[in-house]
């Protein structure tokens, strides 16, 4: 499946999955409580950069995930003007761009397979509260390889339709997408009882 | 082959928390149909909040699946979301939707297939026209907001009053989106009657 990861050498994508997650919420909690002025305007967009610029992912990348932002950009900063003074407004939306780009950074390095397992170490804290990780990655895993299958389902229902020349509806496309996707669950959850999980 | 005869399988007395193999798929089937809804035919309209068919799922996850079940859904779909899968709509995915000005619409789609569930099926009994309506309404429209706009207000310190306007101008798609939830949940209880699966101590 698609992922967000761009695959690299540097010592960001080497560093172990949980500590780099924990490193990278400080930074964005620490851009996320600057206050609205000139000044942490500058050290939000300074700490971007450097944070893009240390990890060698490099500005290129930086740039494309700032015109992925345009809209949230240009929405931000335009209704701030609106209601907020020249200053806070700047502020507010450099704060937000930098807090989204500086988080982006955990899945631009990290594959999402260390990630998951990162977070299954991660809830075995939890099991203490009668949590299962086991069950949560089987459902975690059954969605992963859920996703493309019924993205399939999807393009067949589309296809049915337009070849019984039907009008393209959401309705007329989500009840039957919704039926062979419901079915899709049953045959999945016959198949997990045969192998064992109750 | 000497015993022909199939012992009729003892009920066991599942806990309340527990989650057995058909909710499992059920649960990530559901995450998985609301990514997919994000997909295609996805038509972000100008503004912060793309306006897609996800959020039809979301409001479905929760009048199909009930409560638990639906919330769980959303909650397997956001930690997918959080590890990096591009499966928001606009392919978008990974921390930083979690720390954007929309992240509390995010936070709202648990709460509000919560919601949803509890209304839709109530006492477990059958689905009924205004039951699911109220509960789409309030789960779907009303909690998701409630929880959407204070974060907006929160992440880009504005005062609530214009960003609840701004928020306003979702308003009329997500009206939409919950009359076609209400509609297709009452055909799916004729067409696949499976899909609403009460357990036995449910009936009870």
């Amino acid at each position: 499946m698609l992922t967000l990861y761009r695959p690299g050498t540097g010592w960001l994508h080497r560093a172990p999955a949980g500590p780099k997650v924990f490193g990278l919420l400080l930074i964005v909690l620490a851009v996320s409580i600057l206050p609205s002025t000139w000044l942490s305007a500058a050290i939000g967009a300074a700490g971007a950069v450097v944070c893009y610029l240390v990890s060698r992912i490099g500005m290129v990348e930086l740039g494309r995930q700032i015109v992925s932002l345009r809209w949230i950009v240009v929405v931000t900063f335009g209704f701030q003007v609106i209601f907020l003074p020249m200053e806070s407004a700047v502020a507010n939306t450099t704060r937000v761009v930098a807090a989204i780009v500086v988080a982006a950074l955990l899945v631009l390095t990290t594959r999402v397979g260390d990630l998951l397992d990162a977070f299954e170490r991660g809830l075995g804290v939890f099991s203490r509260f009668g949590l299962d990780p086991e069950r949560v990655a089987l459902v975690l895993a059954v969605a992963i390889t859920t996703v493309p299958v019924l993205a399939r389902l999807a393009v067949g229902v589309r296809e049915a339709q337009r070849a019984r020349g039907a009008r393209l509806g959401v309705r007329s496309f989500v009840i039957p997408f919704l039926v062979v996707s419901l079915k899709h669950a049953d045959d999945l959850g016959d198949a997990l009882t045969a192998r064992g999980v109750v | 082959m000497t015993d022909q005869t199939v012992q009729p399988t003892p009920v066991k007395p599942v806990s309340r928390w527990h989650i057995d193999a058909t909710d499992i798929a059920r649960i990530a089937v559901f995450a998985a149909i609301t990514a997919v809804l994000g997909l295609p035919g996805a038509f972000p309209v100008f503004g912060s909040v793309p306006i897609t068919a996800q959020t039809l799922g979301v409001m479905l996850a929760g009048a199909v699946l009930g409560a638990w079940r639906g919330a769980l859904s959303m909650v397997v779909l956001l930690v997918l979301v959080a590890l990096g899968l591009p499966l928001l709509a606009g392919g978008h995915g990974g921390l930083s939707v979690f720390v954007g000005p929309t992240a509390g619409y995010l936070f709202g789609w648990i709460v509000g297939t919560f919601v949803i569930g509890a209304i839709v099926h109530a006492g477990g009994r059958t689905l009924t026209w205004p039951r699911t309506i109220v509960g789409v309404l309030v789960g779907g429209i009303l909690v998701v907001y409630a929880i959407g706009i204070p974060v907006t207000a929160l992440v880009l310190r504005l005062p609530i009053g214009p960003t609840a306007l701004q928020a306003t101008v979702f308003l009329p798609f997500d009206l939409i989106k919950a009359a076609i939830t209400v509609v297709v949940t009452m055909t799916l209880v004729r067409a696949y009657p499976r899909a609403f699966r009460m357990r036995p101590r449910d009936r009870a």
